[in-house]
């Protein structure tokens, strides 16, 4: 009984895992091939959010000790507060025409 | 013990593709473009960072790594804030 449960607990876990690594793959893709800033800003919001709310959660269906599950609580409220404020701020300081603030 | 070796596996291959993603992320940065992309860049560059140090801690079964991803957010919340910042107000001089 305790062996099934630890195979679910592997497979759900790969599979929230492999979430979260495609969705990174997908933003990563997306900065490249999106026509703006925006539109990149769009791309990079999928693994910030719900890519670290799946690792988190993956990690958290295989580690022990309670203080590791509360370290990947902090961590995954953290992103979850911050991402949208820094999306935020860089979207207003991107400006209306979106052209990223000018060349670098 | 075929599932151990075989999430042991899988975890190389989800290793492998975030490897890719964090690569591609920094061609992003590197290449020419604006500020913004590169901050946009940034950012998901740390995302990227964080999934895979959550990967590296599920597999070994320590802490360690969690520290780390703990600093690494609060890391990029400031950084992408600086430079919004800093775009906010070059483009201030820029319209006066």
């Amino acid at each position: 009984m305790t062996d099934v449960l630890t195979t679910v607990r592997d497979v759900v876990s790969v599979a929230l895992f492999a979430v979260g690594a495609l969705l990174a793959l997908v933003a990563s893709i997306g900065l490249h091939r999106l026509g703006d800033t925006r539109a990149r800003m769009h791309a990079a919001t999928k693994p910030a959010t719900l890519g670290v709310v799946c690792c988190g959660l993956a990690a958290a269906l295989q580690l022990a000790y309670f203080s590791d599950v509360t370290k990947i609580v902090v961590i995954v409220v953290l992103q979850l507060v911050t991402a949208p404020v820094g999306a935020h701020v860089l979207g207003r300081a991107v400006g209306e025409d979106g052209d990223g603030g000018g060349r670098s | 013990m075929i599932v151990a070796v075989s999430t042991t596996v899988l975890d190389s291959a989800i290793l492998g593709v975030l490897a890719v993603a964090a690569v591609l992320v920094v061609v992003r940065i590197v290449r020419p473009g604006s500020l913004g992309d590169r901050a946009v860049a940034l950012d998901t560059l740390t995302a990227v960072i964080t999934c895979g140090l959550l990967v590296v801690a599920a597999r070994t079964g320590d802490g360690l790594q969690l520290d780390l991803a703990v600093v690494l957010g609060l890391l990029g919340f400031l950084t992408s804030v600086t430079v919004a910042r800093f775009i906010e107000a070059r483009r201030g001089d820029h319209h006066d």
